[in-house]
């Protein structure tokens, strides 16, 4: 139980404003069992107590599920440590007197709305051309109608479980989406129900996410390493497989230019 | 004058009720969907599947979301599981017993005609989310899994790993993502409903923060639905996300919208204990833990050896003991309460006493670490990050959390407030889970309000017809966004200095000292004067830095904490009145000699609704009678 | 928008072409190298003479043709689609770039190799011009076995490879293939869809196994005449 001070350099940038810079803060009586974001709370009470403006950033459940927080700490997206969000790293991975390097996630389709607080509305934007089974309310067979083999259920599942927090996008030397794009389209070709549209899924959402102008994926693998929920890149291998199929066939392509 | 509240609920066999309703719910025809608009606000398992739903069947949809995007809606972090009746696994299962656990889980406080339908709905829901492509576990044989719950001696819960929640939000978000390219349904996202518009008594709009720009914005409406979710964070400290809030239905309340048995409130069993004040937030530990984990404490009061040390003769596995019939599987209220009960004679681990073992050793033992960790990996995990302890060697500390409200808006059968045109959906309601709500079941309330119930009962009000055209630049509009104005540069203007935190953290003590888990008339009314104290001392004191018109995280919580100030005290109010122990609402003075909850079915078989009298004045309370035609009403009992 | 040609050029479609192209000049360099290893024959350049006077005029020297338009081809659309890729969209992606930047580790696959993909890529590129340009455009002395008179390129080799500076760069060069191979082979794979957790493990190892080689079978040549081969001495070894 041995208080740290920390020295946070965070990115601060007013809203809308072209320009940002770092600004130093020092955060005494810092407990290790302290999570990273209750930290910036810690700060942020301390600078609203003293007039000034809190650093403004996202966080929801706090928990790692949400997808809502996102910080570049210490040069790494969600900060040091593996499989985990922004909100689960706890401050018993930094040393007292550390100074620790805060940035937004950063990439052109990631625009900086204040500090750091990015806009990820890109990615609905993509989910929205054809991350989805075309199944109407009410219109569902019996759930146990059509078997699917676990392994598929489960590698549907590794796939499904993407939070959707950009941190592969942030992580990117190319600032590319493929892994998050990768895992919608991935999951469902695992399942029967996402048959029928695969193709036509893949080439829209492809073609939306180029739109955007997120990066091309040259293969690095961080997006895998810095992904809180592990989503191989494998899945990135088969968004290109199915890509492939679709831009092939006549049917899918038909469908996906709107003819 | 007290009212006696009509919920509206069809004549005819309870099994017959909502296939009727159904049939007598007047349609709108597919060409004249479009010329109604709709505004939901809420994006989650309820919002975002009657958004989603509308859109499909044609209507007009406005959805807004607090989120900076709909799949982050709170339903995204329910974890375990949702029921439904399938009987896949056939032991016995049907939607009679289903219907009959959730009554009797909730004490027998919930309408039984909902209670049906949610049972009857909750196999559609199962095939509905497959269909949408959401991963559920399976086995070998590719037919669904199921595992059991709390409360229940079936296996009736489906899930997907530790994340069930996530990926049926996930579903209601590609159904929503659909619609939204579609053009069916405008998504609003990081948009804060503030206030509701009422025109010629009917709910005809919303007026709303844009969170980026800090400007309000009013949007109209023929019908409006609240989907926004429970009120834990009252408690400050709960397992909900820290942008939960009671902000829309509370504003509903003021409006004119009954508020319905607000003490009802869930305290959750398994959560990760509080470790410091400088917490932002209380970490669940799903209850399918206790499938395979046995919870105890040492038999000796202040025994402070290393779990390990402590001989098995030692451990007192208090659930077990008590409940023998149900074990650690009893409902949350029960195992909540009991492990309060342990901590409170002393026997609590950890460093501050308040906490209690969950421990998987022998299921470990059983089934093997492989097994173990595929079924709650994640969750192990997760604990290990926050308490740095590994929990497949030494057991987990766990302590109750606040969780789940449910109480909520007073709504009729049509889950419609008692402001027309106001439909209220999922935890916002008070509708389906009486005093206590069973694991697994909120998924299920959510999923079937939002994909089934608001689009039948919506298009049917909307098809009675007698809606005139309002627009935002009605009077009305015109009126309320200037409350909603006046209300936030006031707390700008206070210009005090104690931050927000501050006071949520001081209300979130009283509410769990005083209205938490075990509450008493003195308590209660202590909690009553504390709690206007401090609402008091927020309006002189508080201190929010910045502007308006700006990205201003601090003026979002200080709107929502000046509306907790306000709900705490009727949680208290309701507290207070109900005189007796039921589900989630334990009153000390209501007990049997075993310390089992008692309650009082001669004066309190109702649902109390609180109906708002202006600042300043009391509120008035009303009752709905419940009545029990199709089960028979007795102590409930895990034994 | 969504017509092939959208589609060949897309994201994912360059990241294909690039792969695709990749595999094909792995599989020309592996011969090349073959061609290479004639070298160290002891026959004073003999059998390397032989080959490029056989490729020179093979199907009356239309095959060199086809062969070399197919090549300027693979080549032109690897750097073009690969350039696109590491250095013009990931400009646009990324306008404002981070004040710190650490690799995750773990499961990444970033590192020298993969980040320095454009350079190795480039070098290489002005390496191929200058090595065609000195084979291919330049005076060449010859040589007459049996009758035939053929170009002497072992000559030019060995008068090359004789300078230490060139044949240091040359190494250097080689290692920067290895570099690229390392990278790119496994990566050509699964730009191309063909990977998946258990392939990775084995195009890994590969990866590495072809990197090594190539580089070893190159960088070997200027080594060996540098110091092993003796101009002067008939036979040309020593």
């Amino acid at each position: 139980m041995s208080e740290m001070t920390i020295h946070l350099k965070i990115w601060r940038q007013a809203r809308g404003a072209a320009k940002g810079n770092f600004e130093t803060y020092t955060v005494e009586k810092v407990l290790p069992e302290m999570s990273f974001l209750e930290t910036l709370d810690l700060l942020n009470e301390k600078l609203t107590r003293q007039g000034q403006q809190p650093v403004e950033f996202d966080s929801d459940c706090r928990e790692g599920i949400c997808g809502t927080c996102g910080l570049v700490i210490k040069g790494t997206a969600h900060g040091p440590n593996p499989k985990t969000t922004t909100c689960e790293v706890r401050m018993r991975h930094f040393r007292d007197g550390e100074t620790i390097t805060v940035e937004p996630f950063r990439a052109g389709p990631f625009p900086i709305l204040k500090d750091l607080v990015v806009d990820r509305t890109a990615f609905d934007r993509i989910q929205q051309q054809g991350g989805f089974v075309s199944a109407n309310t009410g219109s569902a067979p019996d759930g146990n109608a059509v078997p699917i083999p676990k392994i598929d259920a489960d590698k549907a599942m590794d796939a499904a479980s993407c939070i959707g927090c950009g941190a592969c996008v942030a992580a990117c030397p190319n600032a590319s989406a493929s892994l998050f794009v990768s895992a919608k389209i991935s999951q469902l070709s695992y399942l029967p129900q996402g048959g029928p549209e695969r193709g036509r899924r893949a080439l829209l959402m492809i073609g939306q996410m180029d739109r955007e102008g997120f990066g091309d994926c040259s293969n690095h693998g961080e997006c895998e390493a810095v992904c809180p929920k592990e989503i191989s890149i494998e899945n990135i291998a088969r968004m290109r497989r199915e890509y492939f199929k679709g831009a092939l066939g006549g049917h899918d392509r038909k469908a996906a230019s709107g003819d | 004058m007290s009212k006696i509240l009509d919920a509206k609920i069809p004549s005819g066999p309870l099994a017959d009720k909502w296939d009727r309703h159904e049939m007598e719910c007047p349609l709108v025809a597919p060409a004249n969907r479009r010329k109604f608009t709709v505004i939901v606000v809420g994006t989650g398992l309820a919002g975002g599947g009657a958004a989603a739903t509308l859109g499909e069947l044609g209507y007009n949809v406005l959805n807004f979301c607090v989120q900076d995007t709909p799949r982050r809606a709170h339903s995204v972090a329910a974890q375990g599981g949702i029921n439904a009746s399938k009987n896949y696994q056939n032991d016995g299962d049907s939607v009679e017993r289903l219907f009959y656990d959730t009554v009797k889980g909730g004490d027998y406080r919930s309408r039984e005609a909902n209670v049906y339908r949610l049972a009857q709905l909750s196999m559609g829901i199962i095939d509905q989310c497959v269909a949408m492509g959401v991963p559920f576990a399976r086995e070998y044989g590719g037919t669904l899994a199921n595992r059991s719950f709390g409360g229940v001696q079936v296996s009736r819960t489906f899930y997907a790993r530790g994340q069930t929640g996530q990926q049926l939000l996930l579903g209601v978000y590609s159904a929503l993502s659909r619609q939204i390219a579609a053009g069916t349904v405008k998504m609003f996202p990081r948009h804060e409903m503030l206030d509701l518009v009422i025109v010629d008594g009917k709910a005809r709009g919303i007026v709303c923060r844009d969170l980026v720009t800090g400007e309000m914005k009013r949007y109209a409406a023929d019908a409006v639905v609240l989907a926004t979710g429970g009120y834990s964070p009252v408690f400050y400290l709960s397992t909900n996300a820290v942008n939960c809030s009671a902000t829309s239905i509370w504003r509903a309340y003021k409006r004119g919208a009954l508020f319905a048995n607000p003490c009802y409130t869930q305290i959750h069993p398994t959560a990760i204990p509080q470790l410091g004040d400088y917490q932002s937030k209380l970490t669940l530990m799903s209850e399918s833990l206790r499938n395979d984990g046995r919870m105890w404490v040492p038999k000796a009061p202040g025994d402070k050896r290393r779990p390990a040390d402590i001989p098995e003769a030692e451990r007192d596995y208090f659930l077990e003991r008590r409940y023998p019939a149900f074990g650690n599987l009893v409902p949350r209220d029960i195992a909540a309460r009991a492990s309060k009960v342990e901590c409170d004679a002393g026997k609590g681990v950890g460093n501050t006493g308040f906490a209690v073992y969950l421990d998987f050793a022998d299921a470990i033992k059983r089934l093997g670490r492989d097994v173990v960790a595929d079924r709650y990996g994640n969750l192990f995990t997760m604990y290990e990050e926050i308490i740095a302890d590994d929990p497949y060697h030494t057991p987990m500390m766990i302590y109750p959390a606040p969780h789940y409200t449910m109480g909520g808006l007073w709504v009729d059968y049509n889950l419609e407030s008692t402001i027309p045109g106001l439909f209220v959906a999922g935890e916002a309601n008070f509708s389906d889970h009486g005093a206590n709500r069973l694991g697994a079941s909120a998924l299920m309330q959510g999923c079937a309000d939002g994909y089934f119930v608001v689009p039948r009962v919506v298009a049917g009000y909307l098809a009675r017809g007698g809606l005139g055209k309002v627009t935002t630049d009605h009077e009305a509009f015109g009126a309320v966004e200037d409350e909603v104005r006046k209300r936030y540069d006031a707390l700008l203007a206070v210009k005090g200095s104690r931050t927000v935190r501050d006071f949520h953290w001081d209300l979130g003590r009283v509410m769990w000292d005083k209205v938490g888990m075990s509450r008493d008339r003195a308590g209660l009314e202590q909690a009553i004067v504390r709690i206007r104290e401090l609402r008091e001392a927020f309006w002189h004191d508080v201190k929010v830095p910045g502007e308006a018109a700006d990205f201003n995280k601090q003026l979002e919580m200080a709107g929502r904490v000046a509306d907790f100030l306000e709900l705490g005290e009727l949680m208290a109010m309701d507290a207070l009145a109900r005189e007796e122990s039921c589900g989630g609402h334990f009153r000390a003075e209501h007990h049997t000699p075993e310390g089992e909850a008692r309650r009082d079915d001669e004066n309190f078989m109702h649902v109390a609704a609180w109906e708002h009298k202006g600042d300043g004045q009391a509120p008035e309370r009303h009752v709905e009678p419940l009545a029990y035609e199709n089960i028979e009403v007795k102590t409930r009992s895990y034994k | 928008m969504s017509t092939f040609r959208s589609h060949v050029w897309s994201s994912v479609g360059k990241k294909m072409i690039t792969g695709l192209t990749g595999l094909l000049l792995v599989g020309f360099v592996a011969v090349h190298l073959l061609g290479n290893l004639t070298l160290f024959i002891p026959d004073r350049g003999h059998a390397f003479n032989a080959y490029a006077y056989f490729l020179e005029h093979a199907v009356h020297g239309w095959l060199i043709l086809a062969f070399e338009a197919g090549l300027l081809a693979v080549f032109g659309f690897h750097i073009v689609s690969a350039v696109t890729v590491a250095w013009t969209d990931k400009r646009k992606a990324r306008p404002v770039g981070y004040a710190l930047v650490r690799n995750a580790g773990g499961k990444s696959r970033k590192g020298l190799p993969s980040t320095s993909m454009i350079v190795t890529g480039l070098t290489l590129a002005v390496f191929v011009v200058l090595h065609v340009k000195m084979f291919k455009f330049a005076d060449h002395p010859s040589v007459v076995y049996d009758g035939k008179e053929m170009k002497d390129l072992y000559a030019v080799v060995v008068a090359a490879f004789k300078q230490p500076l060139i044949a240091g760069l040359y190494v250097a060069v080689m290692g920067m293939l290895g570099f690229h191979l390392r990278h790119g082979f496994w990566s050509a794979f699964q730009s191309l869809g063909w990977n998946n957790d258990r392939a990775i493990v084995v195009l890994e190892g590969l990866a590495r196994v072809v990197a090594v080689l190539f580089a070893a079978g190159f960088l070997a040549l200027p080594l060996y005449i540098l110091f092993f081969v003796d101009p002067s001495v008939s036979g040309g070894h020593r």
